[in-house]
């Protein structure tokens, strides 16, 4: 009963309750994975200042955690789990210097400069290398949407808490 | 142009070579099928001279149309294996479409026809209603029918269908045409999103000393959910909503998402902070348009 008197202070739900909008269902695990984490982190290092790459990786974990469905988010969990200091998506720049200068070289074969772009592509993705380049397509498609919402959700905590 | 192609339909039919649901078939399809049975015809020896000549009446059948009537009965295993081969070459050219190289069918018409006489002779008229078992690939006249560049076709159309997906989910790829352009504008979306996470997750540990997470004060704000339409519509590509439980919402979260979903890829402009706008700006390409605006909440 009190959980229909929230619904109905917060209209929050829907009149078939499971279909909550996937975006929805992420963006609040999301939160609530990575929220606590990071209480955790203050609470833990109260002296030294929490480390980037340590809230990076918080960052990353809660992301893989909340988007449990799809293929990259193994892989991004293996990689989370397997190193310490991950540098799982972060190494974005370099790969953007290489890509421009890549499509001004190859003029010519178009098939091959659009390989070059997949496999390029598939190095974005966590875990695109193991994958066929169709399947890769259709994971690069659900990465992307985690990806923004996963900026709006930092964005908003970092906002609402300064 | 039809009438003469029925009446060798029919003529088909008397001498028992094709079977009744050929007929069916030529109800739904028409033309197309005709022109698959022209072709199986065509492949046999140039006995029936008789029938060229609807090669000049219509130009949309260009395929001569000889046929070996004695060897029919006869072959059972020839027809099992010559079955096999045709099935997996020309089952596959279910539709011919595109009308310009007549020419190039026709030689291939003779060629084939000078080669498989022995082989395909007897089993291609009751070979066209094994269509329904395989993938249905649109080849055009002129292109090459054999199996490889048929199943290249298809893997190529597939990967334009999925292409199309991403379209619709990256922000300013209907500007750009071409599989090459579009695969650049994706990477830098991707590469522009991973790199304002990790900016963002620079900040938050800058900041997570000072962040006391207040949460009570987050959970009084507006108590509405705005829907997301673009996101909500963007969701072919996500999977398996239903499987998530409701869960007791914390207010933090409920107000986190609160203010997520007035800021999210909506079509409002809202105001920006000052600081936010740049340094998001200066991350974002420029062809990011609604989505990049749309971060900043109102509160």
């Amino acid at each position: 009963m009190e959980r229909q008197i929230i619904n109905k202070k917060k209209r929050v739900f829907s009149v078939e309750p499971n279909k909550i909008p996937p975006s929805e269902v992420f963006t609040r695990k999301y939160t609530r994975l990575l929220v606590p984490a990071l209480k955790k982190l203050n609470m833990n290092k109260n002296s030294s200042q929490a480390n980037q790459l340590t809230v990076k990786h918080e960052v990353d974990m809660a992301l893989a955690l909340s988007a449990q469905e799809f293929a990259w988010s193994r892989f991004l969990l293996q990689k989370l789990s397997s190193s310490n200091n991950p540098t799982t998506t972060t190494s974005s720049s370099s790969n953007g210097i290489r890509i421009q200068k890549r499509s001004g070289k190859e003029g010519g074969d178009e098939d091959g400069e659009i390989e070059e772009k997949l496999r390029e592509l598939q190095k974005l993705l966590p875990g695109g290398e193991e994958m066929n380049v169709e399947e890769m397509l259709g994971e690069i498609g659900n990465y992307i949407k985690c990806l923004e919402l996963q900026t709006i959700a930092l964005k908003s905590i970092v906002e609402d808490t300064t | 142009m039809d009438l003469s192609v029925l009446e060798r339909v029919k003529w088909l039919q008397q001498q028992q070579m094709v079977s009744p649901e050929f007929f069916e078939i030529l109800g739904s399809d028409g033309r197309e099928e005709l022109k698959r049975v022209e072709s199986y015809l065509g492949n046999n020896n140039d006995e029936w001279q008789s029938f060229r000549h609807y090669e000049t009446i219509d130009g949309c059948i260009s395929r001569t149309s000889s046929f070996q009537m004695e060897q029919v009965k006869n072959n059972e295993e020839n027809r099992a294996t010559a079955l096999q081969h045709k099935r997996k070459t020309e089952g596959k050219t279910e539709k011919i479409e595109n009308k310009k190289n007549k020419k190039i069918k026709t030689e291939d018409e003779t060629e084939s026809s000078m080669k498989g006489k022995s082989n395909m002779s007897n089993s291609e008229t009751s070979s066209e209603i094994q269509k329904r078992d395989y993938i249905h690939v649109r080849a055009r006249r002129g292109e090459a029918t054999d199996r490889h560049s048929l199943a290249e076709r298809a893997r190529r159309e597939k990967l334009s269908k999925k292409m199309k997906c991403l379209q619709d989910i990256v922000p300013g790829c209907n500007k750009v045409t071409g599989k090459a352009g579009m695969l650049d504008e994706i990477i830098n979306y991707v590469q522009s999103l991973q790199q304002q996470v990790e900016f963002l997750s620079m900040k938050l540990s800058v900041l997570n000393p000072e962040l006391e997470y207040h949460i009570n004060e987050l959970s009084t704000k507006q108590a509405c959910f705005t829907d997301l339409p673009e996101a909500v519509s963007k969701q072919s590509m996500m999977v398996d909503a239903s499987s998530f439980p409701l869960q007791h919402q914390e207010s933090l979260d409920y107000s986190v998402i609160n203010s997520i979903q007035t800021t999210t890829l909506g079509s409002q402009k809202d105001q920006t902070s000052s600081g936010w706008e740049i340094h998001s700006q200066s991350l974002y390409n420029n062809l990011r348009t609604d989505s990049d605006s749309s971060f900043f909440s109102l509160k």
